[in-house]
């Protein structure tokens, strides 16, 4: 019933590398401020009480959004979900990343949010994190003994955990070229339009010579992290796909995922839902990959 | 914990103030600078948009938004969109569309259509519903707030 | 014939709207005095348990704490908050209880008051809440209502405060948790109607415990001056009964009392109770400082109390195959939370407003409030109408189907007429019903027979479905509904209006205002609005029951010709004729037949104050009682798309046809359909507030949870407002404020029912209900 943040230091530091020290030597006593609305938030609520908050707002060249389709993308740390909504680039090439940001309601939590907090919040529910790993995105982590690039599948522990150590930023995110005769679509329910999924489902196909010959399935709200459908990503890799082979690997994502009923949803709907999501997913992934030949012809 | 002194940039007038890390922008208007217009609403939900501010004209949630990283920034509050006791077109729309009820939301709501309408002078419904859905009204219904934006767009596109 | 009304009819933009666009106008959460605490109270985390120690200690050594107070700094006074319970001479309706103290050792409910401070600022404030040392003694908790009843079942309350054949309070004893057993006086013989009829329909719902979730939370200010004399600024919409209450609970004469309002933010009902505001009071009497008690948002959705949530509310219904309704029987079992608060008076509301909408032969009702270990029920928006016809309106659509009437035929058969019984009984007469207009209109802009049981393919479905409704103007007779308006001519011959309606959004000044300038022959403009104050204004009932517009308005309109003739009197005795041949218009006076012979009304109004002979501040003044409720009447009809295959539910036009007479401000009425639609909707489909079962802590505590809608949830809506005059209302002008929310659940539960042939009984109708109703259908049919 509080709404009060408790007294804490705040502190500026210049460089990434500053940044890194800083949550080292004070670990799991810091929390970094990137866009700030999940850390106020929960600082408002008492949910948590960090002594030292780093904030890497003032190091410069930190919000960038950079590349193409054609040679793949960089995100920057500090780049907000609304520059992503306005990015042409994006909206062009790595369309599901958009349309995924595009749907996120309050104009206002998008322009103080970052992408890469979004991800570090590490909610199972953020429909970014499913979005960007069929696009086979990494995430440059900074700090610690080296710096090292991750997958996205990888990145995410537990809700509220990642693989990120005290010491350590995540600084890019990156994405590769988008390849020809790829397709990528995202759905997803929401109790009302502006609120986070109860369920969400991205899915990535390349198409060649009538078969699937890549496939990408990740799910969001269905377990404590994102989690990709792998048995059902086999049971459409290499084959040519039709309407019953679809439905038989959307049965197989539903059997993947492990719901729970919480506040948005329940469990068994959930599950559910999987299979009516991955369903239309691969069908209008499908769509846009047999699409995307001519498009990239006409450049 | 330090208290720090500031320099704040308030609807064009500029305040220096001893801030401390764990003061909220919400906070620094409402409480130390008594410009009350703004409001809270909720408890950092991020969804109802009462606390809405213009920070170098972009809407953001001034209750989530700690004050010490806005310092030397132009803060636009409801008390700074009117020029020379002349309303802003949204302000006039809003009056005369009947898009006020309680008057609670209404100027976080004012404020996200003014900054839709400068940088899209002409929106459409679905566009003006876009851009207003981070604000939440319980009175409305939100068909006059839209009216009220259509209308303010059509009579002038840019701020007063 | 119509008169031409140059004020009443048009839309003019409220009076207030320069103030609230420019961040001007101010609210109980914007006030600020000098001196002034905040006050915060400490939440019960248990359902049910007593209170055997607090240590306050820590608490109070805190720097900048100024006072903590326990159960033992309360008057030991039972009460309720519901302050409808206050609108007799008594003192308490015969469906009130008096079961709560203002602090007690015992808690009812995760979330009741256990203790709280006054501190210098809000920080320090929670900081010593989390210090106060409680030792509670865990109970036995009961959630259902069923479970409640049972004989082995938790006892929540021993001794209550209930009306005694005088008229005043008197100790009764709980027996079975059963607050209040009450039945309305049953109408003909229903066990005949039964037999009589060809087909018998019976279902049972369970509805939710909607929020009202107003934008601004729960703030009020209380501050004792040198005499002591309390000033209360709350957030109420029955200011003198607010004063009232107070009075009673803490012993003190009425006059001692100050109750002040300024602009809310946004009310629905929370206005009508007393909730925290004692607490705020017995800080501020030991502080001897003014305090303000501050609730945050989840604090609203955890201690505020909520819609009535009925479960199960039983309809039984006997029909004849040519369409005769022979009986209905209405059964209620109320499950109230942890204070009976509005739980039983809503039920009597919600069981007789189908009274003047639907004739038929026989009826009874009876309601059972239940305590259970849950937040309250208390008052919103539509006060057990929404509850109600979310059934009744599913049984009309299943009696229509069962006998193979078309459901718009069914209900345009059974309406009631002009001279009917009204809400009240055959005392009370109906004076108009548009309903058919309402029916037709809307069937006709939905295009209901055109899409109406169509057949269809494909896993999107589409269907319309309808709901009719009747609600009151005031709750006379039930209640005592008084209202006082006086008007005084200022030099200038603009008049200044002292009223009380409440100033919760709904821009009753503006009407009102309206109103008086019509009846005056002045300008919207020259009617200047003096209200929010027991001290300065008469007495007033408030804002409730849709009262403001029908009971207010009469009021106003009174008191202003009262104005008007004294007005008249003095000019005429001024230009030598009599008082009959003049009138007013536009502030000038002049006589009928020969219109050219002015005189302005100011040079009456300013002699009147100025001169060394007769003397006169010309006022009118009214002291008003209505001798009817009139029901404003509502259709709304919906199409709906249901995605067969996630359960998903796309209101895809919804059509609003509103009945409530002449609209005195018909920007106002649409505003208040709007918004009202806007909480029918979320009331229908995606308002879920949710309570772990096993603790009863509500888990929904906040908008990220609890989903009221944005500007994408709204459909495309259409509103068409049918007016015909009420004869016994202003300017004909009937209830307003809440038909608005009343229709949409059923509605769109009739519409789904024609898409996709489920019904669903339970609210909120989300997609995981829907979609387990389909299954079990196709399971069902093969």
């Amino acid at each position: 019933m509080h709404r009060k943040i408790r007294p804490f230091e705040l502190i500026e530091p210049a460089t990434v590398k500053e940044a890194a020290q800083l949550l080292a030597s004070h670990g799991d006593k810091a929390r970094v401020l990137a866009g700030g609305v999940d850390l106020v938030s929960r600082m408002m609520r008492w949910q948590i009480k960090p002594e030292y908050v780093i904030s890497i707002r003032r190091i410069p060249g930190l919000d960038y959004i950079e590349g193409d389709g054609k040679i793949g993308l960089k995100i920057g740390a500090m780049t907000t979900l609304r520059s992503v909504e306005l990015s042409q680039v994006i909206e062009r090439y790595y369309a599901i990343l958009y349309e995924a940001v595009r749907q996120i309601a309050s104009i206002q939590v998008k322009t103080m949010s970052t992408v890469v907090g979004n991800l570090c919040v590490s909610t199972p529910a953020s429909d970014i994190a499913p979005v960007l790993c069929v696009l086979e995105a990494k995430l440059k982590i900074e700090g610690g003994k080296e710096d090292k690039i991750v997958a996205i599948e990888d990145f995410f522990v537990d809700v509220g955990k990642t693989i990120v150590e005290p010491g350590q930023i995540v600084t890019e995110i990156q994405i590769p070229a988008v390849s020809l005769q790829t397709g990528a679509a995202f759905f997803k329910l929401k109790p009302v339009k502006a609120s986070i999924s109860k369920v969400n489902a991205a899915v990535m196909v390349g198409i060649k010579d009538d078969t699937c010959n890549k496939a990408k399935i990740a799910l969001g709200s269905v377990a404590p992290k994102m989690i990709r459908a792998m048995r059902a990503e086999e049971t459409i890799r290499g084959k040519m796909v039709d309407e019953a082979l679809i439905i038989r690997a959307a049965e197989v994502a539903a059997e993947e995922s492990k719901p729970i009923t919480d506040l948005r949803s329940t469990a068994e709907y959930r599950k559910e839902m999987v299979a009516i999501l991955v369903k239309r997913a691969i069908k209008a992934a499908l769509e846009r990959a047999s699409k995307s030949e001519q498009e990239r012809g006409k450049q | 914990m330090k208290k720090e002194l500031a320099t704040f940039i308030v609807n064009g007038e500029q305040y220096e103030e001893a801030i401390t890390p764990n003061m909220t922008l919400l906070e620094l208007l409402r409480e130390r600078l008594g410009i009350t217009g703004t409001k809270q609403g909720c408890t950092g939900s991020g969804n109802c948009g009462a606390c809405t501010v213009l920070v170098d004209g972009n809407p953001v949630l001034s209750c989530l938004t700690l004050a010490a990283t806005v310092r030397g920034q132009n803060i636009t509050t409801i008390e700074g969109l009117a020029k020379d006791n002349v309303l802003d077109p949204v302000q006039k729309a809003f009056i005369d569309y009947g898009a006020i009820q309680c008057g609670f939301c209404t100027p976080g709501m004012v404020l996200s259509a003014r900054a839709l309408l400068n940088r899209n002078p002409n929106p459409t419904k679905a566009e003006i519903k876009e851009a207003l859905a981070g604000n939440l009204c319980r009175c409305t219904g939100y068909v006059k707030i839209v009216d009220a934006v259509l209308a303010a767009a059509k009579n002038s596109g840019k701020g007063g | 014939m119509k008169p031409e009304l140059s004020v009443v009819g048009k839309r003019l933009p409220d009076i207030s709207g320069v103030e609230k666009v420019s961040g001007a106008v101010r609210f109980i959460s914007d006030i600020s005095l000098p001196g002034m605490l905040i006050g915060k109270v400490l939440h019960s985390p248990y359902a049910h348990a007593g209170i055997s120690q607090i240590d306050t200690s820590e608490a109070e050594k805190l720097r900048g704490v100024k006072a903590v107070i326990t159960y033992k700094d309360s008057p030991q006074k039972q009460f309720t908050g519901t302050l409808m319970n206050l609108q007799c001479v008594e003192g308490i309706e015969a469906f009130g209880v008096y079961d709560r103290l203002v602090l007690e050792d015992k808690v009812r409910y995760v979330g009741d008051a256990v203790a709280a401070v006054a501190a210098i600022d809000e920080r320090t404030a929670e900081e010593a809440i989390g210090l106060i040392k409680v030792k509670y003694e865990p109970l036995p908790a009961v959630f259902d209502e069923m479970e409640a009843m049972k004989n082995d079942a938790p006892k929540i309350h021993g001794r209550v405060q209930k009306r005694q054949a005088d008229g005043f309070p008197g100790e009764a004893i709980v027996e079975k948790n059963i607050a209040v057993h009450v039945a309305h006086k049953p109408i003909g013989d229903v066990e005949q109607g039964f037999r009589d009829a060809d087909y018998i329909i019976e279902e049972s719902a369970y509805t939710s415990k909607q929020r009202q979730s107003p934008l601004e939370t729960f703030h009020c200010i209380a501050i004792f001056d040198a005499i002591g004399k309390l000033t209360l600024w709350t957030q109420t919409q029955l200011p003198y009964l607010t004063r009232r209450m107070i009075a009673y609970i803490f012993d003190m004469p009425e006059g001692m009392i100050r109750v002040r309002n300024e602009y809310t933010g946004g009310a629905f009902g929370l206005g009508l109770a007393v909730s925290r505001e004692p607490i705020c009071i017995l800080l501020a009497k030991k502080t001897g400082r003014p305090v303000k008690l501050i609730y945050t948002r989840p604090e609203d959705f955890v201690d505020r109390p909520t819609r009535s949530c009925v479960g199960p509310y039983t309809i039984k219904m006997g029909v004849k195959k040519d369409g005769t309704i022979t009986a209905v029987e209405r059964k209620v079992i109320a499950n109230s939370g942890a204070y009976v608060e509005c739980s039983a008076l809503s039920g009597l509301i919600a069981t007789s407003v189908a009274n003047p909408l639907y004739r038929r032969d026989s009826y009874k009702a009876e309601i059972d409030a239940v305590y259970t270990n849950k937040l309250s029920c208390g008052a919103m928006r539509g006060f057990g109408n929404p509850e109600e016809t979310f059934i009744r309106e599913q049984v009309m659509d299943e009696a229509a189907e069962k006998i193979g009437m078309d459901p718009l035929e069914f209900r345009l058969k059974n309406l009631c007429q002009i001279g009917d019984p009204g809400t009240f009984g055959p005392e009370f007469p109906l004076t108009s019903i548009a309903m058919a207009d309402c029916i037709k209109a809307g069937a006709e802009k939905i295009g209901w027979k055109e899409k109406r049981g169509k057949k269809q393919q494909g896993t999107r479905r589409r269907g319309v479905g309808v709901s009719c409704m009747a609600h009151n103007s005031g709750a006379y007779p039930a209640h005592a509904e008084i209202s006082n308006a006086i008007i005084k001519f200022n030099e200038d011959a603009s008049v200044t209006l002292t009223v009380f309606p409440a100033s919760i959004g709904t821009l009753a000044f503006g009407t009102l205002a309206q109103i008086a300038a019509e009846e005056l022959g002045l300008s919207y403009e020259d009617v200047h609005v003096v209200w929010g104050d027991t001290d300065a204004t008469a007495f007033e009932i408030g804002s409730h029951a849709s009262r403001t517009t029908y009971i207010i308005g009469n009021t106003v309109q009174r008191a202003a010709a009262e104005a008007k003739k004294k007005l008249l009197k003095r000019a005429a005795t001024k230009l030598g004729v009599s008082p009959e041949e003049l009138d007013i218009r536009n502030k000038k006076i002049f006589v009928k037949s020969k219109p050219e012979k002015i005189i302005s009304a100011a040079e009456i109004t300013k002699e009147g104050l100025y001169t060394r002979g007769d003397v006169e501040q010309i006022t009118g003044t009214c002291s008003f009682r209505p001798s009817t409720s009139p029901p404003p009447y509502q259709a709304v009809f919906t199409e709906v798309e249901v995605d067969t295959e996630t359960g998903e539910v796309e209101v895809v036009k919804m059509v609003v046809v509103n009945d409530s007479g002449i609209s005195i401000n018909p920007m106002v009425v649409e505003g208040q359909l709007e918004g009202g639609a806007a909480q029918g909707l979320g009331y229908a489909l995606w308002e879920h507030p949710v309570m772990d079962n096993r603790t009863g802590e509500v888990l929904t505590t906040d908008f990220d949870t609890y989903k009221i809608a944005s500007t994408l949830d709204i459909p495309e809506m259409e509103l068409i407002l049918i007016e015909q005059p009420e004869p016994t209302g202003p300017f004909g002008a009937k209830g307003v404020g809440e038909p608005g929310c009343v229709n949409q659940a059923a509605s769109v539960a009739n519409a789904i029912y024609d898409a996709v042939g489920i019904r669903i009984l339970e609210l909120p109708m989300t997609p995981e209900k829907v979609l387990k109703e389909l299954k079990q259908n196709q399971n069902a049919s093969k």
